[in-house]
């Protein structure tokens, strides 16, 4: 198939392993595919601490639970990206510990406290499935199908995240400040999570063209603060004067982008960010922890042994 | 021999198990799986794999879902308030269905 049929064909789940496809969609489709797993692994090592500092013994087994689901996320999308045959499994997993794998910018960040933990787990998991949600009707009907488990399990996590939001949004006056700072610091970060505006992002016209991607940055954001921002009220939490956002008369945002780092941004597209360079490292060391295990596997089925899943 | 039949209705969709057929290999459990399975009902591509290739585990051996209450990785468990957005809305509603299916409380 020449990248013309491609494009003429292009539509929801269009195009199978079956499918002869051109190297340009292959190598898109793989960038783009890689880039969410990557952030799903990236996001479930953020959030892992939080297991061990969650206040009650449920939010420990929610907590738990959703880690377990992110990383699950994770191989459900390497398997996607593997099925377009550029790059294996473990070619994605060696360049997201050896730091030239990208992720999402949120997930460069540290987070240091519980009350931070909303932020990530209700806003960017709800701006996150605003996002996965058009991708069901991606052109690469593996990416679309993993789509459909991740949709599936991720309305736990936002819940779960909204309810943490809402405890503590509920709680001591301290808990509701702490909660406010914690909702500035990370509110811009969360506006940049659909990347640039659409006059400046390099991949979007190729992947839109191709049916890989199905809306815009701009569009998604749009989508997110209509339906966040009222949330965010809702709870008591005052949306920070900058970035500005204007609402148009035709209900749709105008963010001012001159508000937000985009050096920071871009620094952070590069791997360059200092505190997200931790990030890596950190994984990497998590990675070369538990090689034995792997060894262990291996080992394991070597010598006819059938393995068992845990509960 | 005995080939399991997968149908996919459009292009897009899920094979799904839909019989089997007898064929002594490849080429023949195609084409049988093209006359009994492909001709009523709407189809776009079938699959055949041999039987014997099909691994299977089921409720006697394993307890899916887990034995314990795990009621707290559902998003019906949590009463948060405001119209919530529409694929979460999606979400909740087919855990619902999965939560019905496998007779949870």
């Amino acid at each position: 198939m020449d990248l013309e049929t491609v494009k003429d064909r292009a539509g929801p789940r269009a195009f199978s392993p079956a499918d002869d496809l051109p190297q340009e969609y292959r190598e898109a489709a793989t960038r783009m595919i890689e880039f969410h797993a990557n952030s799903e692994i990236m996001g479930a090592y953020l959030e892992r601490p939080f297991i061990r500092q969650a206040p009650s013994i449920d939010r420990k087994l929610a907590f738990s639970a959703k880690v377990q689901d992110e990383i699950g996320h994770g191989q459900l999308l390497y398997r996607a990206a593997e099925s377009l045959g550029v790059k294996s499994r473990e070619q994605m997993l060696a360049d997201l510990a050896n730091g030239d794998g990208k992720f999402l910018n949120c997930f460069h960040y540290p987070m240091e406290s519980w009350v931070e933990t909303p932020m990530i787990a209700f806003f960017v998991d709800g701006a996150a499935m605003r996002r996965q949600a058009t991708l069901r009707r991606t052109s690469w009907e593996p990416y679309a199908h993993a789509m459909d488990k991740v949709c599936f399990e991720e309305g736990f996590h936002v819940k779960h995240g909204e309810d943490i939001l809402q405890e503590l949004m509920t709680g001591s006056r301290k808990e509701r400040q702490l909660t406010q700072e914690a909702f500035e610091k990370w509110w811009p970060r969360i506006i940049q999570f659909f990347g640039p505006t659409d006059d400046d992002s390099t991949h979007h016209d190729f992947a839109a063209s191709v049916g890989l991607k199905q809306k815009s940055n701009d569009e998604l954001r749009n989508a997110f603060l209509d339906q966040y921002i009222p949330k965010a009220r809702n709870y008591g939490l005052e949306i920070p004067d900058e970035p500005r956002i204007r609402e148009r008369d035709d209900g749709t945002y105008e963010v001012e982008e001159g508000d937000l780092d985009w050096d920071e941004f871009f620094a952070i597209a590069k791997n360059e960010y200092e505190p997200g360079r931790d990030q890596i490292g950190g994984r990497r060391a998590a990675q070369e922890a538990v090689q034995w295990v792997r060894e262990t596997i291996d080992e394991t089925i070597a010598r006819g042994h059938a393995p068992r899943a845990a509960d | 021999m005995i080939w399991e039949v997968f149908r996919q209705e459009q292009a897009g969709e899920y094979h799904t198990h839909c019989g089997n057929v007898h064929a002594p290999d490849r080429e023949m459990a195609k084409q049988f799986a093209a006359v009994q399975h492909g001709r009523r009902k709407p189809t776009n591509s079938l699959w055949v794999v041999p039987r014997d290739e099909v691994g299977e585990i089921t409720g006697d051996d394993v307890a899916f879902g887990g034995t314990t209450d795990k009621s707290y990785r559902w998003a019906t468990t949590y009463r948060t308030t405001g119209a919530d957005a529409s694929e979460v809305v999606e979400s909740e509603s087919e855990q619902a269905d999965a939560e019905q299916g496998r007779g949870d409380d």
